[in-house]
């Protein structure tokens, strides 16, 4: 073919399909190469402890950099963490790619959702030997129990909660209603977390299941997210630019996690104090979950065995802050000084991880987007 | 001298048919696996349903459907559309007389550092770019400060920042560059003797810039529109970290259908933004015609 004459339309387009063709069968080759290299890993790897790296799918305060690497060198297990923004994304994530993740974090009524739904494997969490450093309660939850065996091992817990400066909020806040009050007008944030905000408008309105609520009550959720909306500044993505806004004082009260407290004070902010709505408060319990498609389900509990060892959990509530399951990690908080904020933040009282409206899948989470979408929509 | 036997031409080998398509791989691969791909099936989504979590392949129309029946989104849509066109007019405002400037009264040799400052910003990232405004705008911040420094406010204005005007001016300083570039590139080329001519003729210089100048670069013009208007259309990150509660996109609103798995609905809005721009740029396609700005 001559390079000089003009070409034609036709020839480009065929040339261009001819290349497409070459290049998916050259991919579909070496994916298939890399498949049986990846099962030929995957066998190697069940025996004994030759090196592996786990697919991760978490959120950043689940692990601490240091301790990943402390655990590759004494396990030859390596992790790649890849972050999850909510428990829908990870959900969908570990639905879609099958076996390409190892272990997946979740919240409470979440797991038995990926359970049946044949995500995830049950296992024996007495087998882990480093369980025996949890809160017993932590290894009792029902609905982590199931397939004869228990789908989490559990990490930590916390309420969302509102957090607030009392040198502007005065009265203390004893409900929820406090979002409503004009003087308030652009002075609170929350995680832009369309589901639980949701679902914290549900208690507000007195939803008998704030995340599997009626029309009715969705109807109620958002007048009273309409009438809170005023009070929000912004909606972060981060609790980290919750913590910088009561910091910099451009919020008064914020939704957020236990520990905001701590974490406001460490950032050079004021004071700020915690509140306990009268109408309840929404939280979390998580952990990770063994992903029935993995390659690698053999080497879960060695993996957790070495990273959820005390003095790393206990490292990890210093630097994140919220109630954790490992009790010997309470116990050498407490031998470190660090008593009393352990206990404010309810490190040693485990069963109230379990008084709370858990997080869960919602019934009609498109009901909830709806809505959530329309009041703070322009 | 008799004629040479007829001689059939053998058809090249295919590997030298396709030599010179070689240089389309990388486009194709790019192109092909990792935008055309995509948009197909973001095309699919958004004509299945979500239920329970699952994508079901059910074909339905309702996701659009759904988009025109709720005030909230087509407001916001207008809203967006609105916020980009008013970025887009005054960012070319703006990059227009250092545009002109530079090509017209700077000296050759200054323009390339000058030219190299206005890219200076590209050497940042653009999430830095986007929250270094949070300490200039707010509360505590150096406007702020330097406000209540000279007297003229005492408490601080808390409207600078989480507010659509914020948004805005974050806008136009993000794509400043673009249009300034495109704009240079334009008056870089055009004869200035022309403009000189008209004047001579008896031309104001409005009357000479608005008659002769700014249809001759009108293709440069378009472009610069297209870099600003486009990428404005879709932004997501500014008015989320800017904007608050009060400056909310539409790109905004795609994110929660994602955030809580309704992909089918985010994929229809992400394709009614994606038509609007593709009709943008058919209704552009005249003004980029160069033959035109020629005479040709």
């Amino acid at each position: 073919m001559s390079i000089n004459g003009p070409v034609t339309r036709r020839q480009a387009l065929r040339a261009s399909a001819l290349g497409v063709t070459g290049l998916y069968v050259a991919a579909c080759g070496s994916s298939s190469a890399t498949q049986s290299t990846a099962s030929k890993a995957g066998s190697a790897a069940s025996s004994g402890n030759s090196p592996v790296t786990l697919n991760w799918e978490t959120w950043n305060d689940h692990y601490l950099p240091a301790q990943i690497a402390a655990v590759k060198t004494s396990t030859g297990i390596a992790a790649r963490p890849s972050l999850e923004s909510d428990d829908s994304d990870g959900y969908l994530k570990v639905k879609q790619t099958g076996g390409q993740y190892d272990i997946v974090s979740t919240d409470a009524l979440w797991a038995p959702k990926y359970f049946h739904d044949g995500l995830t494997e049950p296992f024996d969490v007495e087998s882990i030997p480093v369980s025996s450093q949890l809160y017993s309660i932590a290894k009792e939850v029902p609905f982590w129990k199931a397939g004869g065996g228990y789908l989490v091992y559990p990490n930590g817990w916390s309420s969302v909660n509102i957090y607030y400066n009392p040198k502007h909020v005065s009265p203390a806040p004893t409900s929820w209603e406090v979002l409503t009050e004009p003087k308030y007008a652009g002075k609170v944030v929350a995680e832009n977390q369309p589901t639980d905000l949701m679902a914290i408008a549900g208690l507000a309105t007195g939803a008998k299941e704030p995340y599997g609520m009626t029309t009715a009550e969705i109807s109620r959720a958002q007048d009273f997210l309409k009438s809170a909306k005023p009070a929000f500044l912004k909606l972060v993505s981060q609790n980290s630019d919750s913590v910088r806004a009561l910091a910099d004082g451009s919020a008064w009260m914020a939704l957020e996690n236990l520990g905001t407290d701590f974490r406001v004070k460490a950032a050079g902010g004021p004071t700020v104090k915690e509140a306990t709505p009268k109408e309840g408060v929404v939280g979390w319990i998580d952990g990770e979950q063994m992903v029935k498609a993995s390659q690698h389900k053999d080497r879960f509990h060695q993996f957790l065995n070495g990273m959820e060892q005390a003095p790393w959990v206990a490292k990890n509530f210093l630097v994140n802050g919220r109630p954790l399951f490992n009790e010997k990690a309470y116990k050498m908080l407490v031998n470190q000084g660090y008593k009393e904020r352990a206990d404010l933040l309810w490190y040693n009282q485990p069963d109230r991880a379990l008084q709370m409206t858990l997080k869960g899948p919602s019934g009609n989470v498109q009901a909830y987007i709806d809505a959530f979408n329309q009041v703070f929509g322009a | 001298m008799g004629h040479p036997p007829a001689v059939t031409p053998r058809r090249a080998p295919l590997h030298r048919r396709l030599g010179p398509y070689a240089g389309f791989s990388p486009a194709v691969v790019l192109f092909g696996g990792f935008f055309l791909a995509p948009l197909v099936l973001i095309v699919l989504y958004s004509f299945w349903e979500v239920v329970n979590y699952n994508v079901v392949h059910h074909w339905t129309l309702d996701n659009y459907r759904y988009f025109f029946s709720v005030p909230t989104y087509v407001t916001t849509l207008w809203d967006t559309i609105w916020v980009a066109a008013l970025t887009t007019v005054l960012t070319l405002l703006a990059a227009f007389p250092l545009a002109y400037w530079l090509a017209r009264y700077v000296r050759p040799s200054v323009r390339r550092p000058l030219l190299v400052l206005v890219i200076v910003p590209f050497w940042t990232s653009y999430l830095l770019r986007v929250t270094s405004w949070t300490t200039i705008l707010g509360e505590k911040g150096v406007l702020n400060r330097f406000l209540e420094a000279i007297g003229v406010i005492h408490q601080p204005l808390s409207f600078l920042l989480y507010d659509r005007p914020a948004v805005i001016l974050v806008l136009i300083y993000l794509y400043f560059p673009f249009a300034a570039l495109t704009l240079y590139a334009s008056l870089e080329r055009f004869d200035w003797m022309q403009m000189r001519a008209a004047m001579d003729l008896g031309a104001a210089p409005r009357v000479a810039i608005t008659r002769v100048l700014l249809p001759q670069i009108r293709p440069g013009l378009t472009v610069a529109v297209i870099f600003v208007f486009i990428p404005v259309l879709g932004e997501y990150l500014t008015p989320q970290l800017v904007g608050g509660t009060r400056g909310v996109m539409i790109g905004n609103l795609i994110v929660n259908f994602f955030q809580g798995a309704e992909y089918t609905r985010g994929a229809a809005i992400s394709l009614l933004i994606a038509a609007l721009i593709i009709a943008m740029l058919v209704a552009f396609r005249k003004q980029l015609d160069v033959a035109d700005t020629y005479g040709r």
